[in-house]
């Protein structure tokens, strides 16, 4: 599917990406405590959930946003060497990588995931990263992939021999 | 993925919070509300104006007790704001503390999002992320851990201080870590506190000497935190207490050391303004009030030295006219120090620091200027004698450089050495090789006639092996052997012709001339070869009448082995060398001989490193001459060894031996100097000496040989000296005499005076700042040096550590337009504090550098502050302490003063009194950011002045103020090295490198990191009321940890399921806390709970998914990830 067809999907131009984060108690979570305490502006699409440390992000995690309807997958960390857990965030590193693998087989669009060395003190960081991410997601357009799913079930199912295999993400 | 059933259904409360207007102001919360009603399991959703207030909390607390709710939501501010509180009101209504949730919709939400709409659709979707995701938790307990009772402050400025005084006095026992010497921080180094004009070391000293006296209080100074380990409650700190050389248990404190050491560099403590020693104490105050001696390791001159020579020690007493003891320096390493001052190569200068600013010093220079006044002046010198004497024998065969230095270290440690010498004098090639022009043969005998008062016996004329005594003997009757043979057998040229009369090795022809044999040259000489003993052929045959003296060389001046500045000295005596020129054949001719030579270019890389000399075919040439000289290298001479009982030799005809011993194949026989090396310099012969004697000493005591030997020998040093600043002085040039002497065997340097050696001696730039001289340990009556103090390590266990590690000061050389470090009279505040002290370098006096009194003095505020090219902040303190200083210039020398300030902050108590008070004085003020203060004068009363250049705003014109003298109110900023603490104790650091409070407000002395509080100014600029003030508020909190006694965990562990355990021990590596085992007999993974810190790694990492996380439970995150999805 190219950018265009998706555009069409989106359809009225209402559609705004859904993007979830996981950022660490420690660095990137407090990091935007303060991008609020100092009434930063950013882009409203990215929802966080708290974790005690990047390394605790599951890859399933980030393939249930997305099998959930999760445009993109931002997860964010202490810098290398200043993890509270000292090393969880290169856990998340090696995650990370094998991720990127594995989504790219999916044909979900490296941008659509990202990984960010976020400190406590860096809450303009929060913010560029949030912006720079909604803005890319938003030019790759919706990756609607539960509604993906339900169309190749339905193919599936409509495939006359084949119907006991069900595609799965 | 759906959400398992859940035996009751519960029962949730959704509060959510306007926060005045904060959350209201944005978000719809009634539509919040509205929207939370309808999801599944929400039996109550309320609204209010402060949740976190008592009646806000009250309807929490009912609502449980009314039995509506069994699990709440609070959409309000952060969990990590208000998380404990709500907990707290969960459980005091009787409901597991755990069971609650926090939808983060104030910093997340309405303070990051512009529109109305969106901020309440992304409102909705936490608060739905929430709710489903608290239907999952489950009542957990929290874990208790002892505390440890002890405290740690680190840094020992003001805010340290006052924070271990309130902690010890409260009973606690406290570590004070600081770094520096002393105790005081920047607070010891001014002079009157603002506003109250109170003096600081009035008020300081006391609490100085309360911390010394104080029974809690462990002072560690000179002391740093190298790594932090354990958590809240339970750190296991471990301390590098830095070897000071002085034993703090000892030193009285009485200076008598300070007064005989010879190294002076800038104070510290004096900003520069003026000099302390190498063995100081910061100031005389200082507590503890016990000297340290700094010092860097080997300086680079050292280092570089195959001997060690300590030369920065002898150069340094030199400077100070001590030359009796800058000779007892030289003698410790070194037994033959006229002759290394004259002819070593000198790898020291090479290192030299100097000359990253203009030229190395002349290291040997000063050395045989040393040895010659002792000598003329004070009677000599005399190697020092044996402290025992032993009864082991030491044959040593060759009386060169190496066997003696060999022999010498052996004497000294008591062995009865004797030296076999086949020459009828000793020296080796220093006698046999070197011509006398550069080494005097009065100045060798005296070095000889020195070994043999210490005892070292020379047996001359006495060959070893084939002509005289057999090997064989020697190890019999000897304990050990020491093969210094030296090289004396020229290597053949392999031309034709090579053996016609009239062509000379080398070596035998210098043997020759030095034993005073009758040597016929004829007029013009060839010398074959680029050595040093190839320029000293060509030197001598001038002496010996030759007029026309040609050196060929096959490769370029750049491969040339010989040392330059004898190449120089050659050339200036009229020898002509020809490069890439190589003979041929020799052949006899009716005037003498034909030498036919080649021309040759540079070809690839040869194995020594060097381009490898090519023929040009067709390039032959003959020129004419009357001797020819070969020098192109000598090998030892094994033959006359005779039977050589196994001793195996190289492919260059050296003797091998192991390069880090120097033992040979044979046991008891070691070999060193040139028969091993092949031919080297005098200073890597007597190192070798040197090596062999340790080994020797080793073997005959039967000790391991190889043992931490390896910094023996020339090594890069890693002393590091910034030369920045230090001006311009060339090497003074060593007197020579001049050339019509020249054609005569007398010593072409003479050798410096001794103003010529004091001044070139003070060039030196006390690159390791003490020179190891020990005259200290002479002067300490209480013996109390120690120069083999080393840095040791102690790990020390506290419950909570107080960071107070304090601010440098903003460097005004960034701001380049204030001319500072260009402008002598440009003064930095911190300058001017020391200046205006009554304990500084001037006794309290304004001086300016040229020691006059400044009649007109400009004080430029904020800079480093305020401004957008260097610290956006403001310091704080800065316009408080002009005006402090403004006073105190006043009342001193009664300048005019000017005040130049962009606004003048005087916030707090008595200060804009102060103000005031100065404005009534006289003192001006001019508002507006200073532009530039330069000295081009632009009439004549500007002329010698600085001017200041600043707009004044008030009166709206750009003013030109003349001034004497200008002071730079510097800003405050974090330390330089605050990041590599900051990560030493896990806590986080703004952007300008200050320490992050957990909150600016309501937390401001806590970090993130729980146990970790922050007092002074390594959290933001502070003055000292405020510091003091933060330093109790921290020792408070350090308190209640500690007296408290017990801490509570976060239940937020890790826990295995057996059941579904495979046992493939992924996560037991995963865990940096060790808190993974495998269980044997079950082969099932174990989490031991009170190591598990609950990071979650091992459950992201379970292949079986066997490993839950309390609270972060995999199911509880795909309901909050469903929830954040599925609704609005």
């Amino acid at each position: 599917m190219n950018t265009e067809e998706r555009t069409k999907i989106a359809g009225n131009g209402d559609w705004q990406p859904r993007i979830v984060a996981f950022f660490c108690n420690w660095c990137t979570y407090t990091a935007a405590d303060l991008a609020g305490v100092s009434r930063m502006k950013y882009a409203p699409n990215v929802r966080i959930i708290r974790v005690m440390c990047s390394g605790r992000v599951d890859p399933q995690f980030v393939l249930d946003a997305f099998a959930r309807g999760a445009d993109g997958v931002l997860i964010g960390g202490c810098h290398p060497g200043d993890c509270h857990y000292i090393e969880g965030n290169y856990k998340a590193l090696r995650r990370e990588r094998m991720l990127r693998r594995m989504l790219r087989e999916m044909g979900i669009e490296g941008a659509r995931f990202r990984l960010e060395w976020i400190s406590a003190s860096e809450g303009e960081k929060v913010k560029s990263v949030m912006n720079d991410m909604v803005e890319k997601v938003r030019g790759l357009g919706p990756l609607r992939l539960p509604e993906r799913r339900r169309e190749w079930d339905r193919e599936m199912a409509e495939e006359p021999g084949e119907k006991e295999v069900i595609a799965h993400v | 993925m759906s959400s398992p059933e859940l035996a009751t259904t519960p029962k949730i409360g959704v509060y959510v919070c306007d926060c005045g207007i904060n959350i209201s102001g944005k978000v719809d919360v009634a539509a919040v509300v509205e929207f939370v009603c309808k999801l599944p399991g929400v039996t109550a959703a309320r609204e209010y104006k402060f949740m976190c207030s008592d009646p806000g909390q009250d309807l929490i607390v009912q609502d449980i007790k009314e039995g509506c709710v069994d699990r709440i939501v609070v959409a309000s501010c952060s969990p990590l704001m208000h998380e404990a509180t709500f907990r707290r009101a969960v459980e005091a209504a009787g409901e597991n503390p755990f069971c609650f949730q926090m939808a983060n919709i104030r910093e997340h939400v309405s303070w990051v999002t512009e529109d109305s709409q969106e901020a309440t659709r992304k409102a909705k979707a936490l608060v739905a992320a929430a709710v489903v995701r608290v239907g999952l938790h489950k009542p957990l307990e929290r874990k208790r851990v002892r505390v440890h009772p002890d405290v740690m402050v680190v840094g020992g400025g003001i805010a340290g201080i006052q924070a271990a005084l309130t902690m010890a006095d409260s009973g606690k026992h406290v570590y004070l870590i600081e770094r520096e010497p002393a105790i005081g921080g920047h607070m010891a180094q001014f002079d009157k506190t603002f506003p109250t004009l109170d003096c600081a070391a009035c008020i300081l000293t006391p609490k100085m000497t309360q911390v010394r006296a104080h029974p809690n209080i462990e002072l560690l100074t000179y002391a740093e935190v190298e790594g932090v380990d354990g958590y809240v409650g339970n750190f296991k700190v471990k301390v590098r207490k830095k070897a000071r050389f002085v034993r703090e248990d000892l030193c009285t404190g009485c200076n008598a050391c300070t007064e005989v050491c010879p190294v002076e560099v800038r104070s510290e403590f004096d900003e520069g303004l003026a000099h302390r020693k190498a063995i100081y104490r910061p100031f005389p105050q200082a507590v503890p009030n016990v000297f340290t001696i700094s010092r860097k390791g080997l300086p680079p001159c050292q280092a570089a030295c195959a001997l060690h020579q300590n030369a920065q020690g002898y150069v340094t007493l030199i400077a100070q006219g001590k030359y009796r003891e800058a000779m007892d320096v030289v003698l410790r390493d070194n037994p033959l120090p006229s002759v290394c001052g004259r002819i070593c190569t000198h790898p020291c200068t090479a290192e030299c620091t100097r000359m990253k600013v203009d030229d190395p010093l002349n290291i040997p220079g000063l050395k045989r200027f040393v040895a010659d006044y002792v000598l003329g002046h004070e009677g000599g010198y005399h190697l020092p004698r044996p402290q025992q004497e032993r009864t082991e024998k030491v044959a040593i065969v060759g009386a060169g450089p190496s066997g003696l230095m060999c022999a010498y270290e052996l004497r000294q440690r008591g062995y009865q050495t004797v030296v076999f010498e086949s020459l009828p004098m000793a020296g080796g090639m220093l006698a046999a090789g070197i011509p006398a022009f550069r080494l005097p043969r009065h100045a060798l005998r005296r070095e000889i006639d020195n070994l043999e008062e210490i005892g070292v016996r020379l047996r001359l004329n006495q060959p070893i092996g084939r002509h005289g005594i057999p090997l064989e003997t020697l190890m019999k009757q000897y304990d050990a052997v020491y093969l210094a043979i030296g090289a004396h057998v020229e290597r053949k040229m392999r031309v034709s012709g090579e053996d016609l009369p009239g062509v000379w090795g080398g070596i035998d022809f210098l043997r020759r001339i030095n034993m005073g044999e009758l040597v016929t040259l004829g007029r013009r000489v060839l010398v074959i070869g680029g050595g040093n003993s190839a320029i000293d052929a060509a030197r001598t045959s001038r002496r010996h009448g030759a007029e026309e003296v040609r050196v060929m060389y096959r490769r370029t001046r750049a491969e040339m082995p010989a040392d330059p500045a004898e190449i120089e000295e050659a050339m200036h005596e009229g020898i002509t060398i020809e490069f890439l020129v190589a003979p041929h054949a020799i052949r006899r001719s009716p005037a003498g001989l034909d030498v036919e030579l080649i021309r040759m270019q540079l070809g690839e890389l040869d194995d020594s490193g060097r381009p490898r000399p090519v023929p040009i075919t067709g390039s032959e040439f003959t020129t004419a001459c009357d001797a020819v000289i070969a020098t192109i290298g000598q090998v030892p001479d094994m033959r006359s060894l005779g039977d050589q009982l196994g001793l195996e030799t190289t492919t260059w005809g050296t003797i091998q031996a192991d390069p880090m011993t120097l033992a040979t194949t044979i046991p008891g026989v070691f070999a060193g100097g040139d028969c091993v090396t092949g031919p080297d310099v005098v200073v890597t012969a007597m190192a070798g000496g040197r090596k062999a004697a340790i080994s020797i000493d080793r073997y005959i005591n039967a000790q391991d040989m190889r043992a931490g030997r390896e910094l023996e020998g020339a090594h890069h040093s890693h002393v590091e000296v910034d030369t920045a600043g230090v001006l311009m002085r060339k090497r003074v040039p060593m007197p020579a005499i001049p050339i019509d002497r020249r054609r005569t065997f007398d010593e072409v340097h003479t050798g410096y005076t001794e103003e010529m050696a004091r001044s070139e001696a003070a060039r030196c730039l006390d690159c390791a700042v003490c020179c190891d001289c020990e005259l200290c340990a002479t002067a300490c009556e209480p013996k109390a040096i120690d120069y083999t103090m080393k840095d040791t390590l102690r790990e020390v266990d506290v419950g909570a550590i107080v960071l107070a590690t304090g601010f440098k000061t903003f460097d005004a050389r960034r701001t380049a337009r204030y001319g500072y470090g260009r402008y002598p009279n440009v003064f930095t505040s911190l300058e001017v504090e020391r200046l205006v002290n009554a304990s500084g370098p001037t006794g309290g006096e304004i001086r300016m550098r040229d020691g006059r009194a400044p009649k007109s003095v400009g004080i430029i505020h904020c800079v480093g502050s305020r401004d957008e090219l260097t610290n956006r902040y403001c310091s704080r303190v800065c316009c408080m302490y002009s005006l402090k200083l403004a006073h105190l210039v006043k009342e001193r020398t009664g300048a005019e003063v000017y005040n130049f300030y962009i606004d003048i902050r005087a916030a707090g108590k008595g200060y804009e009194e102060f103000y005031d008070k100065l404005l009534k004085e006289g003192v001006h003020f001019i508002r507006g950011r200073a532009a530039e203060v330069t000295d081009w004068a632009m009439n004549e009363a500007e002329e010698g002045r600085l001017v200041i250049r600043a707009e004044d705003t008030l009166i709206g014109v750009v003013r030109r103020v003349p001034v004497d003298m200008v002071v730079l109110a510097v800003g405050l900023e974090a330390q330089s090295d605050a990041e590599q603490v900051r990560r030493t104790f896990n806590i986080s650091c703004s952007k300008e490198g200050w320490f992050l409070e957990r909150h600016p407000k309501l937390a401001p002395v806590s970090t993130y990191t729980d146990g970790v509080f922050l007092a002074g100014a390594c959290q933001g600029p502070k003055d000292i009321p405020d510091s003091v003030a933060q330093a109790g508020a921290a020792a408070a909190e350090a308190m209640v940890l500690v007296d408290r006694g017990y801490i509570e965990l976060e239940p937020n562990t890790a826990c295995v399921n057996e059941e579904a355990c495979s046992g493939c021990k992924t996560c037991v590596s995963l865990c940096p806390y060790r808190a993974i085992s495998l269980m044997e007999e079950k082969k099932k993974a174990l989490i031991n709970e009170a190591l598990c810190k609950g990071c979650g790694v091992c459950v992201a990492a379970c292949p079986s998914g066997s490993i839950t996380q309390n609270l972060f439970e995999d199911e509880q995150i795909f309901q909050e990830i469903g929830g954040l999805l599925s609704y609005a």
